[in-house]
Order: structure tokens, then C-alpha cells, then sequence
């Protein structure tokens, strides 16, 4: 990481009586609930430490002391935007202590409840990246265009965005009458609408410039520090859990991964974006090959207890790859539920992205991470 | 593409935004339809019934006071408690029956996929706000009362772009 280059008259000066200390949060709006402690020469930051913690719930603990259903609720609570994503891993490893076979029908809906849920929280993260670069229109169109899948996630589950829907079992209602036509045509001009983001957004030159070669992450240090989802293939590395592990039914499945080399602000804003079309054909792709009829839920038995062991099971969530390992000691509830969230792993590459960059960058190099405190604290 | 050309179309595409339809709901005015009546559960399937997971409907006749939706909701919100009634059912000799505060409710429906005795469903209503506390806390009388919930416009999507009609 370079250093910034200093005028010659001013770089004789002490390093202590030059370098400022500023806290960015845990209140400022542009941080989330979280701190960012930077140090500043001038408009250059020097030294960067992100502190999080501010809003740990307790999740992992609290589902010791529920059984396997009723864990449901409160685990999806860290991100209630993406809450499929972060509760799919969790019922595909309960499913495996419980030794219980899911529908064919059940898995084809989860895939795509889950890649709704991922356009709904992309397009949230879009919408406060707009902002965070002063970007109004780019605020505004996201927030109204996630109201289509907000929609049709309303009816397929019931609850705008808290949906608890997976549940060890499969899911838990069949999808409504006439639910395929309707989420085709919205989901097809969702494709449509998100399509005009380009000319605004992506290819405005003032974003360009604004955001291309600021916090620059080669592709051996995102290896490195562990990084991953959209930063990781924003940096060049073609991974995604959806081609290397796939889960329920995402090997029958029809599409690619979107994988950029520059690794700045700007491929790690677009990568997410190139997904969403992705989702939208794994949406079409999975109507189609859908079995019509059929059970969606395997009946439990009250209070099922799991079988001695662990199990760990991941899957793609809209920030990346999303662990989720229990133990379980032959009781009603499980002995230890951890989980491997991406919004932490990610959080990780900040201070390396932001030495050398100008304080103004800080909020966009941030929000690209795809961070979300929330998830990173649990 | 040169910056003028960019800035140009940028431009460009946000003016054609004004010959497209409004897509805001309304909403005290217009108010979003839902798919049938709420969430519903049926126990000898163990499925549920798609629909909106709004305020809970207590159907009096069926229900045998076993506690079960109160069990389920311990682990969740600890929302539901059991309260007497006056009357005596011939199926409920214990005469208890669920109180729901909605202060605690997260909408989650574990409480109606424990009943098995199709007592308890979720319907429409979603207005639930209140001035005070006790205003949030329904009583099974209040609870078996059918809700009246207007449902009016739906996402239409045309040429000119989707809209709530």
C-alpha cells in the first residue's frame, strides 16, 4: 500500500502534530451501526481501524436454547433484507442432523425465494450507495424497482421482509395460485428496469470517476485475507458457492458467474449488479424446470431431536459465502450454532484498501465491501 | 465514450422518466391486495395456505384451550399468554383461550402451524397501530372478530411502466 505523497513544505513537520484521529460512527449514518476510527493527514487517511460490535445480539447463543423450529425467527433477524439467504444454510444443516429428504418442489422454491431475496438486499445496498456517492436518482430508482420482489415475496410468504419461510422441512407454504405468471412478467421487467441503470449509473463518467482505482484490492490479497463474494470476483477469482458447492438444486441450473479483474470501488459496485441478472435468469430458469405439483414441507415430528455430530453447510448469500455449522448433542435444541458470515470476512480488507486514499473516498470504498454491520456483529 | 457523450446520456435517461407512470402507492388512500385471507395452516398436511401474515383470528368453536400456540411463541416473541374467558365450550372445559399483544408480535405464524385444531389463523389486517400500550394487546372477543380490510390496487405493468393501478 503506498503512501501518499506530501507537499515538500509541509512534510517536514512532526507525524504526531500532523496526523488527526477521526471517529466515523458509531452513529454517522454513513457507517451503519459501527466505527470507523481513521487516521487523517490533510485528506489523506494514514491508518484505518474499523471497530464493530456495536449491535451484537446474542443470535448464536439464544438458539441453544430453542429447538430447531422455533430458531427460525430470531436467526434471520441479522440481515432481515437478505433473511432467506442467511437462513438457508441453517436449515440445510439442521435438514442433515434431523436426516430429513426435502421435495423436489420445495428445493426448486427455496432457490428462488433465495435469489429474490438476494435482488431485494442488492438493491437496498445500491440504493445507500447511491447516496453515499450523492447520487439521488440512483437512491430513488432501486428503492422504488425492489418494491416489484418486495411484492412478490409478500405473497409468496406472507410478510414483506422478516419472511421466515425456510424452515427445517422444506418451506412453509406452497406458493399462491397463479404465483408463476405473476413473478414472470415482474421479474421481467425488474430485468428491464435494472438494465437503465447503466446509463445513469454505471457508465456516468462522473461515478467513473469517483470510484474507479479507489481502494484497489489485487487479486493476492483478497485471496489472502480471506475475502469473499462480490469483492473476491471483483478482484479477479472466479468463486462462487453456487458453481463450487452447489446446494439443493443450483447444479440443474442455467448460469454463470460475473467476475471483473480491477478490483476497485467500481468493479466491487458493479459485480452485484451483473448478479441480479443472473438471479433473474436462475428465476425464469427455475419456473420452468419447477415440478408443477408435489409436497413442499416434510411432516416433523414434535420437538425432533438431532443425531450426535455436526454438520457444516454453506451457501452464496448476496455478500458472499455464508456458513453455518451446528453441533448437536442428541437434544431437542442444538449444542452450538455458529455462524460464518461474509459481511466480517470482508470487513477485514478496509484497512488495507483505505491507507493512501482521500477521506471523501472513504464512504464508497466502505459500502463496496458489501458490509452490513448487523451480520458481522450477530 | 467521452464525457460529454456520458453525461448526455445520463441525462438522457433520467428525462424519459417523466412520460412514465407513477409508480407510489398511495397508501392511506390506495391500499395493496393481497393473495386470499392471511396465513393459514392445515395440520393434517402439515402445509400452510399462502396469504399475508397480519392480526391473528380466533375461531371460538374450535379452540380447546391445549396451549400449544403459547408454547410455540415462548421460544419466538413470548406474545401469546392464555387468559379465562367467561363462557364455557364443551371442547375448552379449562376456558382458557390466547391473548395476543402486539407490542411483542414479530408475524412470524409458528403460533398457527402449532394449533392443530384449525383455531387459529392469521388474516389481512395489518393496521394495527394504537395510542397506548394496552391498545396493542387483543383479547380472544377482540381476536374473533372478522377484520374488514380494504384491498384495492395491485401492480400492473404496461408500456408506459409498472404502476399500482
Amino acid at each position: 500500500m503506498s503512501s501518499p505523497t506530501l507537499p515538500p513544505g509541509l512534510a517536514i513537520q512532526k507525524a504526531d502534530e500532523r496526523i488527526m484521529t477521526l471517529n466515523v460512527g458509531p452513529q454517522h449514518p454513513g457507517s451503519g451501526h459501527m466505527r470507523i476510527i481513521v487516521q487523517i493527514d490533510g485528506d489523506y487517511i494514514v491508518a484505518c481501524d474499523p471497530d464493530p460490535g456495536y449491535v451484537h445480539r446474542g443470535e448464536e447463543k439464544m438458539a441453544e436454547y430453542r429447538n430447531y423450529t422455533l430458531n427460525v425467527p430470531h436467526l434471520e433477524r441479522p440481515v432481515i433484507h437478505d433473511s432467506c439467504n442467511i437462513l438457508y444454510p441453517y436449515v440445510l444443516a439442521a435438514e442433515e442432523l434431523l436426516g430429513l429428504e426435502i421435495p423436489e418442489r420445495a428445493k426448486y422454491i427455496r432457490v428462488i425465494a433465495s435469489e429474490l431475496n438476494r435482488c431485494i438486499y442488492t438493491q437496498y445496498w445500491l440504493a445507500i450507495y447511491g447516496i453515499f456517492l450523492g447520487h439521488s436518482t440512483m437512491f430513488m430508482w432501486p428503492a422504488g424497482d425492489r418494491e416489484l420482489l418486495i411484492d412478490l415475496m409478500e405473497k409468496m410468504t406472507g410478510a414483506r421482509v422478516t419472511h421466515s419461510y425456510f424452515i427445517p422441512g422444506g418451506i412453509r407454504n406452497d406458493l399462491p395460485a397463479n404465483f408463476e405468471d405473476v413473478c414472470l412478467r415482474q421479474v421481467n421487467y425488474f430485468e428491464k428496469r435494472i438494465k437503465e441503470y447503466a446509463d445513469v449509473f454505471y457508465n456516468n463518467p462522473i461515478l467513473i470517476s469517483r470510484t474507479e482505482k479507489t481502494g484497489v484490492l489485487t487479486r493476492e490479497n483478497a485471496i489472502k485475507l480471506g475475502t469473499t463474494g462480490s469483492v473476491l470476483r471483483a478482484s479477479g477469482v472466479d468463486y462462487d458457492v453456487r458453481k463450487k458447492e452447489p446446494y439443493d438444486v443450483y447444479d440443474e441450473l442455467d448460469f454463470e458467474t460475473n467476475v471483473m479483474k480491477d478490483g476497485d470501488s467500481y468493479a466491487r459496485s458493479r459485480i452485484p449488479w451483473l448478479d441480479m441478472m443472473e438471479s433473474c435468469r436462475i428465476i425464469r430458469n427455475a419456473l420452468q424446470k419447477m415440478p408443477k405439483s408435489g409436497s413442499v414441507r416434510v411432516k416433523l415430528k414434535p420437538n425432533p431431536k438431532g443425531e450426535l455430530g455436526s454438520v457444516y453447510k454453506r451457501i452464496e448469500s448476496g455478500r458472499g459465502a455464508l456458513g453455518c455449522y451446528i453441533v448437536s448433542d442428541k437434544k431437542v435444541e442444538p449444542y452450538r450454532v455458529k455462524l460464518s458470515v461474509p459481511s466480517f470476512r470482508n470487513l477485514i480488507a478496509l484497512p488495507h484498501l483505505l491507507i493512501g486514499e482521500k477521506l471523501g473516498n472513504m464512504p464508497s470504498v466502505y459500502w463496496s465491501l458489501n458490509y452490513w454491520p448487523v451480520e458481522a456483529d450477530r | 465514450m467521452g464525457t460529454a457523450t456520458g453525461i448526455i446520456r445520463a441525462l438522457n435517461s433520467g428525462i424519459k422518466h417523466i412520460a412514465l407512470k407513477r409508480f407510489t402507492l398511495r397508501y392511506p388512500e390506495e391500499k395493496l391486495k393481497f393473495v386470499g385471507d392471511g396465513y393459514q395452516f392445515d395440520p393434517s398436511t402439515g402445509v400452510g395456505i399462502a396469504g399475508l401474515k397480519g392480526r391473528h383470528m380466533l375461531f371460538h368453536d374450535h379452540c380447546t384451550g391445549c396451549q400449544l400456540c403459547s408454547i410455540a411463541c415462548e421460544g419466538v416473541a413470548e406474545a401469546i399468554g392464555m387468559v379465562k374467558v367467561p363462557e364455557e365450550w364443551k371442547q375448552n372445559k379449562k376456558s382458557i383461550m390466547p391473548q395476543i399483544d402486539y407490542g411483542k408480535c414479530v408475524f412470524c405464524g409458528l403460533c398457527v402451524d402449532a394449533c392443530p385444531f384449525y383455531a387459529l389463523y392469521m388474516t389481512n389486517d395489518y393496521e394495527l397501530s394504537s395510542f397506548s400500550k394496552e391498545g396493542l394487546i387483543y383479547t380472544p372477543a377482540q381476536l374473533a372478530v372478522k377484520p374488514e380490510v380494504a384491498q384495492d390496487s395491485e401492480i400492473q405493468i404496461s408500456a408506459r411502466g409498472a404502476t399500482h393501478g
